[in-house]
């Protein structure tokens, strides 16, 4: 691996590293990744599947059929006692107080400049119990802000990581795997490691950005079940003891036939996401940008305090501002490469860039520097890909061109 | 992995295979197109062009990462594999046949080539494969 990386390969452009850290953090999964013939890439200090056959044909099926992930990499930090919403409301960007028992909300972390900690969920169970899911990049530092932040606080946070494994199942025909396994619902009580004070819905009646909990046939222990996901389509993220969450991926993939399913690596993963224009930390995101560059500013509660909200009122001026394009010609724009001007003077630089496997084209993010020109007005601009300028067009996300996909009419994000 | 006998390769994962006298055809293994996945983009090498060995002759992307192809012997282009423009997915498919990259005129004798038959090749990809 190492020698076709340094021959094969031109280094400067290599995003992801493809070679194998030894000391990578394995999810419980790693060994099903390996017998399904997985290209193992280190990510956030895990060595995670990239894909198991083809990025493009996990992808597709995700938008037509549908998709496994482990994602058992990212984080989950519970918080509980007295003063959690208190504290979490002072912490976090969105309105956490009118959060209801089994609901999920999207929120940002800001630091005392207003930048992105991180973009996470939390997870509402009774009055003083939430479970925060990080980034896997950032668990460790999401960990360390929070326990420097809850001093003053009557709060108890622990990282239960290790503990949790996570499998996404995502796509328009995620229902017809998950439903008929599902043995039964659990209305009250503990569900493993968490704790359902309301009675939680039967899965098949949650919303998006609801939960609940559920016991699969053949699986001894109950697992936390949310509508949500990181791929644009109707979806499921599951929540299993890490000791568990072997018996109940194998149980998946033994029923694939049930939705057409496919396990899906995180190459697809970040075209999907992307496609769908959700941001991801690192490329769109990180400590110096603020949520009025990344265009998050929705995510930002008007009606109480929080870290970061002051310092984001005194800045007058964004210093950049998020655009999203495609491109005309093939090659693919690739995170840091610079934007230019019809003038071919830099004015800022991609985000994140990837090849469209709905579309058939390259597409990208950038950040450009000049906040006074609007989206529409960049009429004519570059990429410079390698030195080969590449001609760009504003496009309005999402990149997904559904007018000849069969749409169901329970899909939502 | 595929290894086609009769091919020689080169150690940064490119083949050669006689068509006849002089005239070979060459491409990219069946192992480089794996580690590269789905390839969505070719730059060909020009028609007529010459190239010192080790030289870059053109690029392949896939939907992660970008990879230069080198001449593996000093060579002229005779012609290109004009299909991969529009469907570059054939070097996955099919590294040895249709997603051939160029024909090409070797430019030094053949008897002095400094690369390695399938079975060499294969004992080069396995230490690369921790």
């Amino acid at each position: 691996m190492a020698v076709i990386l340094t021959k094969l390969m031109d280094k400067h452009i290599i995003k992801l590293k493809l070679h194998m850290e030894t000391n990578n953090k394995k999810t419980p999964l790693y060994e099903e990744h390996l017998k399904l013939g997985a290209k193992i890439v280190g990510f956030a200090g895990f060595s995670m599947p990239l894909y198991y056959k083809s990025i493009i044909e996990e992808h597709l099926n995700v938008r037509n059929n549908s998709g496994l992930f482990d994602i058992s990499h990212m984080g989950e930090i519970l918080i509980k006692g007295k003063d959690s919403t208190k504290f979490l409301e002072h912490i976090l960007t969105a309105g956490i107080a009118e959060l209801k028992p089994n609901n999920i909300t999207y929120s940002l972390m800001l630091n005392d400049n207003g930048g992105i900690i991180d973009d996470l969920t939390v997870y509402k169970f009774a009055g003083n119990d939430y479970m925060v899911v990080t980034n896997a990049v950032n668990t460790d530092k999401d960990f360390s802000w929070i326990s420097l932040q809850k001093r003053s606080f009557d709060v108890d946070a622990k990282n239960m990581t290790d503990k949790i494994g996570l499998l996404s199942i995502q796509g328009p025909r995620s229902r017809d795997i998950v439903y008929p396994l599902i043995l039964n619902h659990f209305r009250q009580g503990h569900c493993g490691l968490f704790d359902f004070k309301y009675a939680a819905k039967p899965v098949s009646e949650l919303n998006h950005f609801e939960f609940s909990c559920a016991k699969f046939k053949y699986i001894n222990v109950p697992a936390m079940i949310s509508r949500s996901g990181y791929t644009g389509e109707f979806g499921f993220e599951i929540f299993i003891s890490s000791s568990d969450i072997k018996s109940l991926w194998s149980y998946f993939i033994k029923n694939a036939a049930l939705s057409n399913l496919l396990p899906v690596g995180l190459g697809a993963r970040d075209t999907l996401r992307f496609e769908a224009a959700l941001p991801l930390y690192g490329n769109e995101l990180d400590e110096t940008i603020t949520p009025y560059d990344a265009g998050l500013e929705r995510f930002l509660s008007q009606t109480k305090d929080f870290i970061g909200k002051e310092p984001l009122e005194k800045v007058k001026n964004k210093e950049k501002k998020l655009i999203f394009f495609k491109l005309s010609g093939k090659q693919i724009p690739r995170h840091l490469q610079k934007i230019l001007d019809e003038n071919l003077k830099p004015i800022g630089c991609v985000a994140s860039g990837t090849y469209s496997p709905t579309n058939k084209i390259p597409i990208g993010s950038a950040y450009i520097s000049d906040i006074h020109t609007s989206p529409a007005s960049l009429k004519n601009f570059f990429i410079d890909i390698r030195g080969n300028f590449e001609k760009a067009e504003v496009i309005n996300p999402p990149f997904l061109h559904r007018k000849h996909r069969k749409i169901n009419k329970s899909t939502n994000k | 992995m595929k290894i086609q006998k009769g091919s020689y390769f080169a150690k940064t994962h490119e083949w050669i295979s006689q068509e006849r006298d002089n005239l070979y055809i060459m491409g990219i293994s069946d192992f480089a197109q794996s580690e590269l996945g789905d390839i969505v983009y070719i730059v060909l090498p020009g028609i007529e062009k010459t190239y010192k060995k080790g030289e870059k002759i053109g690029e392949v992307e896939s939907v992660k990462s970008v990879s230069e192809i080198y001449a593996p012997v000093d060579l002229k282009i005779a012609g290109v594999n004009l299909n991969l423009n529009e469907t570059p997915e054939l070097i996955n498919s099919d590294p040895y046949t249709s997603g051939y990259i160029a024909k090409i005129e070797l430019l030094g004798a053949a008897d002095t080539l400094d690369l390695m038959d399938a079975d060499s090749y294969e004992a080069f990809i396995s230490t690369i494969h921790d």
